[in-house]
């Protein structure tokens, strides 16, 4: 016998096994991105809709001939929108928290 | 500010076109399908390895579990053969000593008769001894011969006594 | 780089070789340059680092594996097996940004996605193929997408302008949003260089934050590639499985 050490037990042998298996079906979480990342992703989903609205409003307005109303109107649902797009990406940042800490905390 | 320069849009969308559709192109035909063919190939070889792994520690198992059966076997095999050698040497002492008894048995006897012999010859000496003393002292006291029967009857009747 | 210089001058299109195909303006400019410079790049690190075929990866055998399982796990979870089709253009796409990012951090090059007209043909391309994909594949009932489920017939002439409105916000936001990482980002770091330089002998503490600050820019850089392909594959899948 030449072995210094004892050779690995099965319990090793299996716990082994099961680690490497795991590893090879679990693949790294995705990254996130900080604070400020996120409040400038939502600042400017919101700016975005309301430009939208400022846009579609000013042609109308152009088109019918009933400035002001159709913009400030356009801008009120643009402002809407905002929030719903704004809203919307701060429930997928979060769904995608819940996911990752779902998964790392398993 | 520079991004607001409209003249330049059209050259910088026509060489966005052209760069990307070649890159798409490039990335489609050559570079993904090699990235996605040794991935899949180095998750076969994984899944290979692991399944080989998990055959040998089966295999391991199993070569364990013999050795234990054959370690059991041996050591009820081992048991028995203790359990009939205890026995065979007991029967053999019982033997010997059986023999043994017997013949001190036979000696004792043999040496009881010789005593018992030897015992029953110093009586019968002492009898003969005690008569022709008192036929002795009956020759020189009375001066006449005391019939032997009946000394030996009042000897006899003595001995009786005293023992 | 002199310290009058304006820190917007780096945003500048320079004609390199002057083209013109029938009246329009076709010229190689310092973007298109930057734009080769990319594709090769990206070919040659996606090729040559994946030559070895090694089992065990080199470093940049990982990297380029890495990205590949990146973008497929964000295809994969964002859009389901049907993404599968989309891969290659959500992986050319994330490629193309972030090397254009990347390489945008370099001094005296070029910023390719500072450019709003580059991102906004980004977007607007995504958008206008994903508002067909929707048409083709659910026909008339595409349009469900503007009027959520369970909400009362009375509020729709309120609630389908808005999600209209919406709709028509997610290329300006896509595109705006890279546009103006990257130009505020290079913007800052010119002028933290203009500083240091300026400076000369007394400029290490604002040496050592413009090394911080490009960190914290190349890590931008990866993240608005990387969110620029996650929104794309939310649009797929708004289109192919119609909500929200």
């Amino acid at each position: 016998m030449t072995a210094d050490k004892p050779p690995p037990s099965l319990e090793d042998l299996d716990e082994r096994l099961r680690k490497a298996r795991s590893a090879q079906e679990h693949a790294k979480p995705p990254t996130r991105s900080g604070p400020i990342g996120q409040a400038l992703r939502l600042s400017t989903e919101m700016a975005a809709a309301l430009v939208v609205g400022a846009v579609i409003g000013w042609n109308l307005d152009s088109w019918l001939g009933t400035k002001p109303w159709l913009l400030l109107l356009f801008l009120v649902l643009g402002l809407a929108a905002g929030l719903l797009n704004a809203y919307r990406a701060a429930k997928r940042l979060q769904d995608a928290v819940d996911n990752e800490d779902k998964s790392s905390g398993a | 500010m520079p991004q607001m320069e409209f003249a330049d849009y059209a050259p910088q969308l026509i060489w966005l076109a052209i760069t990307f559709i070649t890159l798409y192109v490039l990335m489609s035909r050559i570079a993904l399908p090699r990235i996605a063919d040794v991935l899949e190939q180095r998750q076969l070889r994984l899944s290979n390895d692991l399944e080989q792994a998990s055959a040998l520690r089966d295999e391991a198992t199993k070569a364990l579990e013999a050795y234990e059966a054959t370690m059991a076997e041996a050591r009820s095999q081992a048991h028995a053969i203790a359990m009939e050698t205890r026995d065979k040497i007991a029967a053999e002492a019982e033997k010997r000593r059986a023999a043994f008894d017997a013949e001190l048995e036979a000696q004792t006897a043999k040496e009881e008769e010789r005593i018992q012999k030897a015992i029953a010859e110093v009586e019968s000496n002492v009898r003969d001894v005690a008569i022709a003393t008192a036929q002795a002292a009956g020759a020189k006291l009375l001066g006449e011969d005391l019939p032997a029967d009946a000394l030996g009857r009042a000897v006899d009747s003595q001995m009786e006594q005293r023992a | 780089m002199a310290a009058g210089e304006s820190p917007l001058e780096q945003f500048a299109i320079k004609r390199l070789v002057e083209i013109n195909i029938g009246g329009v303006d076709a010229s190689f400019t310092n973007s298109a340059a930057m734009m080769v410079i990319v594709v090769v790049l990206v070919t040659l690190f996606l090729t040559l680092s994946m030559r070895g075929n090694a089992m065990v990866p080199t470093r940049w055998q990982s990297i380029a594996e890495l990205s590949y399982e990146l973008i497929a796990k964000t295809v994969r979870d964002g859009v389901g097996l049907e993404g599968r089709k989309y891969f290659p253009f959500v992986f050319t796409l994330f490629m193309f940004i972030l090397f254009c990012n990347l390489l945008g951090l370099i001094p005296y090059s070029f910023t390719v996605t500072s450019h709003i007209v580059v991102t906004f043909a980004f977007a607007a391309f995504i958008f206008i193929g994903v508002t067909i994909l929707g048409l083709v594949r659910h026909g008339a009932k595409f349009f469900s997408l503007f009027l959520p489920e369970g909400v009362p017939i009375a509020l729709a002439p309120l609630l389908v302008p808005i999600e209209i409105i919406s709709y028509l916000s997610r290329p300006i936001s896509l595109s705006v949003r890279l546009a103006a990482n990257m130009m505020a980002g290079h913007t800052i770091i010119k002028v933290f260089a203009g500083f240091v330089v300026a400076l000369g002998l007394f400029g290490i503490a604002p040496f050592v934050f413009l090394i911080l600050l490009y960190a914290l820019e190349t890590m931008i850089a990866f993240l608005q590639a990387y969110v620029f392909a996650v929104l794309t594959c939310l649009y797929l899948n708004d289109s192919i499985h119609l909500h929200h």
